[in-house]
């Protein structure tokens, strides 16, 4: 009877653990699929890249513009403004546009629109059953059509980042224009305080957001079972999946990123 | 399954251009049919939609803004302490948790908890035809099927963002005080709530609010107008969830701007 009600109550539990088990086997298996020759994916690496290039640029642009200008553009020049130090928003921008909303929102439009666009690519062929046709021609699915989209989200993801962040530090502009002020100020702020470590922390973090969804969408893409409505769960699930993974990771990244780079908090 | 070279640079914009205003109709009818009362036959319907919502979505919605709460709390910590002033990692994480991250955190979840969810539920309904079989016995499917998820989302969603902000909040403190440990409880406390009033929190709470809304009516458009089979399902899964994901974002900007745009509310100067 208590055994029962034990597993009664740990079954969620269990079939989450699975799941993650499962993701750390597909996430090892892709790796090593994706260095041991041969190369056979070089094609589909390009069409993938091209494909999330095209797909996110637009919502990419419109979110970090819209983010960075109303939340660390106009609330901290708001507080900035009663005390008559506007300049200051440029050094608070290294904080925002470049440690922390770049990388995050990149991996949120990028999760919203390439994940789930993989997740219901590769469901839908799971559901009509293509994935077991090539296992049966001797085709590797992992090798095949896992790591061509692990390495383009994780080039695509870093190289975005990039752009989100010219697309935020464009909003903090803005916001100074808005304040009437001239921008000189801000650009000496911003780059007496940003530095190297804050541009390959950003960037390495959004690598491996990257990554991060990769493997979630694709896990759950492959996984899908039960027809129609099967297809559409499975992107509901690898979006939840993995923008909770994605911010918990960020969360211990910068936690780690900034106590061991003491040299990032001081102000200039 | 559209291939890599089929779509071209600016499809994107295009087709929000073409949705836009299929969107706006559908919208409309919506929130009307639940405004004047109409969603009241079917009220059976929406409190199960309530219940799903609760015991589906709850604690994804408070362990998300939990996370966001305590990066909200390390990164004011470590700002303030290259300022000099430790103790104004408060201020930080009263404007950051309550003004902008939560609506956010609490956009970005509900957009792909609850909007993919529904759409994936009225896609497959649409495809296996089970909504013209509503029409057939004579229930009006916009009503039943869209305009109870919008009552229940109304009804369900003010509470669960009201407990997401003392969890964040919970959360912040947790990192601020114990985590990176630079200021004492009282002083962190101090700041924290000499920044932040309860307009704030109104103002806070009708920008979650109105991104909830047009993310459930994102949501049963998509859902509602799919096809193509179990492809098409999956594929207007991932369009909706574009869409909300930049709706989320202009809200946001649009609440900020209007809320805070000319006075930032803080208690500094004359």
């Amino acid at each position: 009877m208590s055994d029962t009600a034990i597993a009664r109550a740990f079954l969620p539990a269990k079939s989450a653990f699975e799941q993650v088990g499962n993701m750390m086997i597909l996430t090892t298996r892709t790796i090593a699929a994706a260095v041991r020759p041969p190369y056979p994916f070089g094609e589909e690496l390009v069409g993938q890249l091209l494909f999330v290039l095209k797909l996110s640029w637009f919502p990419l642009l419109i979110s970090t513009f819209a983010l960075c200008l109303g939340a660390p553009g106009l609330q901290a020049a708001g507080a900035l403004s009663l005390f008559g130090a506007l300049d200051r928003l440029g050094g608070f921008f290294v904080l925002t546009a470049i440690r922390w909303i770049g990388p995050l929102v990149t991996a949120v439009v990028v999760a919203g629109v390439a994940g789930t666009a993989i997740t219901a690519d590769l469901g839908a062929r799971k559901i009509r059953e293509e994935l077991d046709a090539l296992q049966v021609l001797g085709v590797d699915p992992i090798k095949n059509l896992v790591v061509p989209r692990f390495l383009a989200l994780m080039i695509i993801t870093g190289l975005l980042d990039i752009f989100a962040i010219v697309f935020g530090l464009s909003a903090g502009i803005a916001a100074e224009l808005l304040y009437d002020q001239p921008l000189g100020g801000f650009f000496a702020t911003l780059f007496a305080n940003a530095s190297i470590t804050d541009l390959w922390g950003s960037v390495l973090m959004c690598t491996l957001f990257g990554a991060i969804i990769a493997v979630v969408c694709s896990y759950k893409g492959m996984t899908a079972t039960g027809g129609a409505a099967g297809v559409g769960r499975a992107v509901n699930q690898a979006v939840v999946i993995s923008l909770v993974a994605v911010f918990f990771f960020n969360y211990v990244f910068t936690a780690i990123l900034l106590a061991t780079n003491p040299e990032l908090q001081t102000i200039r | 399954m559209r291939g890599a070279t089929s779509i071209g640079w600016l499809d994107m914009p295009r087709g929000w251009l073409d949705a836009v205003g299929e969107l706006a109709r559908f919208g409309s009818r919506v929130a009307g049919l639940v405004y004047s009362g109409r969603v009241l036959k079917f009220f059976g319907e929406s409190l199960r939609q309530a219940g799903i919502l609760i015991l589906g979505s709850a604690l994804v919605i408070w362990a998300f803004v939990f996370i966001l709460g305590l990066q909200c709390g390390i990164q004011g910590a470590y700002f303030f302490r290259a300022q000099g002033v430790p103790a104004y990692a408060g201020l930080f994480a009263a404007w950051c948790d309550l003004r902008e991250a939560l609506p956010y955190a609490f956009g970005y979840i509900l957009s792909a908890k609850v909007g993919t969810g529904i759409v994936a539920e009225l896609g497959a309904m649409r495809i296996s035809d089970e909504i013209d079989a509503l029409e057939v016995m004579g229930i009006e499917p916009v009503t039943f099927l869209a305009a109870t998820r919008l009552l229940a989302a109304w009804m369900v969603l003010p509470f669960l963002y009201l407990a997401g902000i003392g969890i964040m909040y919970a959360a912040s403190y947790l990192a601020v005080v114990e985590q990176i440990a630079d200021v004492s409880s009282g002083g962190y406390l101090l700041i924290f709530w000499t920044f932040q009033n309860p307009p704030d929190l109104i103002f806070s709470l009708i920008k979650g609010m109105v991104m909830a809304t047009a993310i459930v009516i994102v949501g049963c458009y998509y859902g509602y107008t799919a096809s193509g089979g179990p492809v098409g399902v999956g594929t207007a899964t991932a369009q909706s969830m574009v869409v909300n994901i930049v709706l989320v974002h202009i809200i946001g900007m649009l609440g900020t701007v209007v809320f805070w745009g000319a006075n930032p509310r803080a208690p500094i100067g004359g």
